[in-house]
């Protein structure tokens, strides 16, 4: 596995590995959570330290000038800071959290997760963050709506089926001088395909067609010539020129001698490694979807016959995501 | 820097409100240059905030700083007071108000802002100070809340929420109010003094005194334990004065110093129980000295004993004082103290000359063989006969007690008691003029005598071999009214005469004031003298005895009552919203159908449930179809008249019962 932490056996990472240990048997995977006591976490904030400084120097202040009314203001700032956290925790309890959709994306980019995030009971629930830490996520209100539906991202840099860490749930609400928050598993897996990495053009007609591939294919790089336009002919193929010159409207055709359908194949990129060759064969797919030239994906092991269209390309994307990693081929 | 630290505009005016709120009764002290640069600081802030400016960059920062600690320097001498501390204060707010731009810096401006609030105590403890403190908490709290945005940040909704939680913090407030130790001044701090003297000063010539009767601002509360001491006796000695100047009287020298003061071995307690325990609330006066009558002990901490029966304080009085008094009459005490040399030179010392004829007529007594009783007993019928006692006596010249005993004939305390004190001396009887109040009001609802600045009193002190140290009060001889009913049926024309209105004339809001005063002195009992002493004692009022045990119980209850609330709080409030009324209506029918023998099985849709029921019960199938229809125009459509209907239809469906009929 490519993510072996350097220093496994240092004391962070022993740490992590207890605590998400630990997270893992308390607070389980799933796809649909709702946030109560036993997963949630509160601390004070930074400025909620600041605000026991404060405190400190106010009793100070109380003490030494003898002042009750200081003293007074003192204890209503420790009692403030007494029945905040029931406020926080209050604002984080009962809230529902569900897995609606985790996308796919490239490697590089970032994946994209929707949850729906709702409340139990009619209680205002402000300022919520739900994020991949250091993400920032999404914040929003549960005021006068019970649900919400949010998008967040997280990046990915390998390909495959990633599985995202533990979603951050907080709120510092009301004050943000306490932080409660929970560490969440909605069981999100991400699909990620390599990232496209370019390879030159379209290799069209660069492999040896297999088997029965003598008929000619339309779609190639050669001008086969002149016909007339038929609603449905690529605008691109318009010949322009003549239409300017005010004959009819044709359609220039094209044809390929050599092979006629566009196949990515992975023996066209020897010498590169598992990875750039995953890469350069993804950006190919992308291309050749953008150009409407159907397109085939010869893997070691497996074969995908040329076609075009979302589904197609989802196919191809899939099987090059999930090429099993290997050390050499 | 992360969009979420960046200040949300509603915050920007609530800081600016709260560093308002806070600064705004320092005002009046800070010097002028501070409030100006305040001011053009969150003029520029909000400049920025509408786009019109850009925020000061890093030249111009180190500038305001710079000058700002010029300022500070140019404008403080003393570093070690309270009004510095303040001007720093504003100062860091006016300068961090430059630099505003991510939470970060709001919540130190805010907590700052608590601080100078707080420090607004330590000038002022009076009911409107500490309302208006209130006031400054809740607008702070609030800026916090609003600091982080979104929905709680619109201004009604901010202060509701501080008010809100403010409100959940007060009981746990005064739990630790009354339970927390107080320790002691932890060192010495600096005292705020500012503020001029105020009521009797150090010295007295003509007139001092009649200025004070103008003034009805209170200044003792004096509260009994036991028995209350009756109006004639009511001196409340607070200076002795024993040098005169020929026109002042004035402390001496080395009064101010210690060395005054007795050491207990010195002058033992009296055996004899004390007559009077009484508790002094002092208005600050920023002296040294108390009030008290003679002769007294106090067991308050800082307070001591003069050689002359006076109070002292250790340090000078600038904010309310309570102070707890034991005293003996000296009546009540048979053992003179002989008077020294020194005491004897100090109590008879008179300037070499001036008041001729004073001089001459009590060396004319002398002659006739008179003691000092005789004589005091003499120059007392002289002033009940020719005197008038006026709060506008005539302006005397260089021999005031020759123009006041030979021609004006008209005074007040100070002339009676200084003329009085003048013939003794020139008699040859030690003798000193005492200046503190007499009387007071006495107030029946608290039980408290009322002691206001009008009530200043001057009186003498003569000695005798026999009896030591008496009082003698020259004024009595004149005007019996003063002592007894105080200078308001003393001297009714001319009391108060000056004032714009004659409000004390009006009785109705003579007794507000005093309603007024009556809240203040709860005010001041319950809340600001609350020590450690008050603490102990209701504890033990509380809890019978103090222990640990008790301590933890008295703390427990309360925090498991809270804790309860809390739980049921969250409980209630996470508990499924109530379902809309069609469901319940909706339900009702299905609790009906159940009870008949048709139940609904979980997750059945209404119309497929219609359908079974009407396979089952063919007899209930019409109105099982109007209800069911009826259910779900009402839920699906929100139509009211779809809910009436249903109403009406479940009125009329009583499945039992046809069942029973069939």
């Amino acid at each position: 596995m490519p993510f072996s932490i350097p220093g496994s056996n240092s004391i962070a990472s022993r740490w992590r590995e207890l605590t998400e240990r630990w997270l893992s048997r308390r607070a389980p995977a799933s796809h649909n959570v709702t946030l109560d006591h036993s997963k949630l976490f509160i601390l004070p904030t930074r400025a909620g330290l600041a605000f026991l400084l404060i405190i400190a120097l106010l009793w100070l202040l109380g003490t030494n000038y003898e002042n009750n009314l200081v003293f007074a203001l003192t204890f209503l700032l420790v009692s403030l800071f007494a029945v905040l956290p029931v406020h926080t925790f209050a604002n984080l309890s009962g809230v529902q959290l569900q897995l609606l959709h985790a996308g796919s994306a490239f490697a590089g980019d970032y994946a994209e997760a929707q949850l729906r995030v709702g409340r139990r009971g009619g209680r205002a629930r402000e300022r919520l963050r739900v994020c991949w830490p250091p993400e920032e996520g999404a914040l929003f209100d549960l005021v006068e709506q019970n649900e919400a539906t949010v998008r967040i991202a997280m990046p990915v840099v390998r390909r495959g089926r990633v599985r995202a860490p533990r979603l951050r749930v907080e709120s510092r609400f009301p004050m943000g001088l306490f932080r409660c928050w929970s560490r969440v598993d909605l069981d999100v897996e991400f699909l990620v395909y390599p990232q496209p990495k370019s390879a030159g053009p379209l290799p069209v007609g660069a492999t040896a067609g297999e088997g029965n591939s003598e008929h000619r294919q339309r779609g190639g790089d050669d001008f086969a010539g002149l016909a007339l336009y038929r609603p449905g002919d690529s605008l691109r193929h318009v010949a322009w020129k003549q239409y300017a010159g005010g004959r009819d409207l044709y359609s220039k055709h094209y044809d390929s001698s050599t092979d006629m359908r566009l196949w990515l194949d992975w023996d066209l990129l020897a010498g590169r490694d598992v990875e750039t060759r995953l890469s350069n064969l993804c950006h190919w797919a992308l291309q050749a979807e953008r150009e409407q030239c159907a397109y085939g994906l010869r893997l070691p092991g497996s074969t995908i016959e040329p076609a075009l269209g979302p589904s197609h390309q989802q196919r191809v994307l899939t099987a090059l995501a999930l090429f099993p990693v290997q050390g050499s081929l | 820097m992360k969009t979420e630290e960046r200040l949300p505009r509603e915050s920007l005016l609530w800081i600016f409100a709260a560093q308002f709120a806070a600064l705004l009764p320092n005002f009046a002290f800070l010097p002028l240059w501070i409030v100006g640069a305040w001011g053009f600081a969150v003029y520029w802030r909000l400049e920025v905030f509408r786009g019109r400016r850009d925020l000061p960059g890093r030249t111009v920062k180190l500038l305001a700083v710079l000058l700002a600690v010029g300022g500070l320097l140019l404008s403080y001498r003393h570093w070690f007071a309270l009004e510095p501390m303040v001007a720093l204060l504003a100062v860091s707010f006016t300068l961090k108000n430059l630099e505003l731009v991510n939470r970060r810096d709001a919540f130190l401006s805010l907590l700052l802002a608590y601080f100078v609030a707080a420090t607004l105590f330590v000038f002022e403890q009076t009911i409107p100070y500490a309302l208006y403190g209130c006031l400054c908490i809740v607008i702070i709290t609030s800026a916090l809340a609003a600091q982080l945005g979104s929905y709680s940040a619109s201004p009604r909704r901010a202060l509701g929420l501080s008010l809100r939680l403010l409100a959940q913090a007060v009981p746990l407030m005064v739990l630790l109010f009354i339970v927390m130790p107080r320790l002691g001044p932890l060192w010495a701090v600096p005292q705020n003094s500012s503020g001029s003297t105020t009521g009797i000063s150090d010295s007295m010539s003509p007139g001092d005194f009649t200025e004070l009767s103008k003034s009805d601002k209170p200044a003792l509360r004096i509260s009994f334990d036991g028995p209350v001491p009756p109006p004639e006796q009511r001196y409340w000695r607070g200076l002795v004065y024993s040098v005169f100047d020929g026109r002042r009287w004035s402390l001496g020298v080395e009064d101010e110093g210690g060395q005054r003061q007795w050491h207990r071995s010195q002058r033992p307690l009296p055996e004899v129980g004390p007559r009077y325990r009484y508790r002094v609330i002092q208005e600050a006066t920023n002296s040294r000295w108390l009030f008290a009558m003679a002769r007294p002990h106090s067991t308050t901490d800082g307070v001591v004993e003069t050689f002359d029966d006076r109070l002292i304080r250790r340090a000078p009085v600038y904010g309310r004082f309570a102070y707890e008094v034991r005293s003996w009459p000296r009546e009540t005490l048979n053992d003179v103290v002989p008077l020294s040399a020194v005491e004897r030179r100090r109590n008879l010392q008179l300037p070499r000359d001036g008041n001729p004829r004073t001089r001459t007529w009590i060396r004319e007594l002398r002659g006739r063989g008179l003691d000092a009783e005789k004589i005091s007993a003499e120059l007392l019928d002289f002033y009940h006969r020719q005197f008038t006692y006026t709060l506008k006596p005539p302006a005397l010249g260089g021999d005031s007690v020759d123009e006041f005993l030979f021609n004006s004939q008209q005074g007040f305390c100070e002339h009676f008691a200084s003329s009085y004190v003048f013939a003794m001396r020139a008699a040859g009887i030690p003798a000193r003029v005492v200046a503190g109040y007499q009387g007071g009001e006495w107030v029946e609802q608290e039980k408290y005598l009322l002691v206001r600045e009008y009530d200043a009193h001057a009186w003498a002190e003569i000695w005798t071999p026999a009896r030591g140290w008496q009082r003698v009060d020259p004024t009595a001889a004149v005007s019996p009214e003063r002592i007894r009913d105080g200078l308001q049926s003393a001297a009714a024309d001319e009391f108060m005469e000056d004032s714009l209105l004659p409000l004390h004339r009006i009785s109705i809001l003579n007794r507000l004031r005093l309603q007024w005063d009556m809240i203040n002195y709860r005010w001041y009992q319950t809340v600001i003298s609350f020590d450690s002493d008050q603490q102990q004692s209701l504890l033990k009022s509380l809890l019978g005895d103090i222990t640990p045990l008790r301590i933890a119980v008295l703390l427990a209850i309360p925090a498991a009552i809270a804790l309860l609330g809390i739980l049921a709080w969250l409980w209630f409030s996470g508990r499924g919203a109530r379902a809309p009324v069609t469901s319940r209506l909706y339900r009702k029918f299905c609790r009906r159908l159940a009870r008949a023998g048709i139940e609904r099985l979980p997750g059945e849709a209404p119309r497929d449930f219609a359908r079974r029921v009407r396979a089952e019960r063919p007899q209930l199938a019409p109105m099982v179809d109007h209800i069911t229809a009826a259910f779900e125009k009402a839920a699906y459509s929100g139509d009211p008249m779809a809910e009436k209907q249903l109403r009406r239809l479940l009125r009329r469906f009583w499945p039992m019962r046809t069942a029973g009929k069939s």
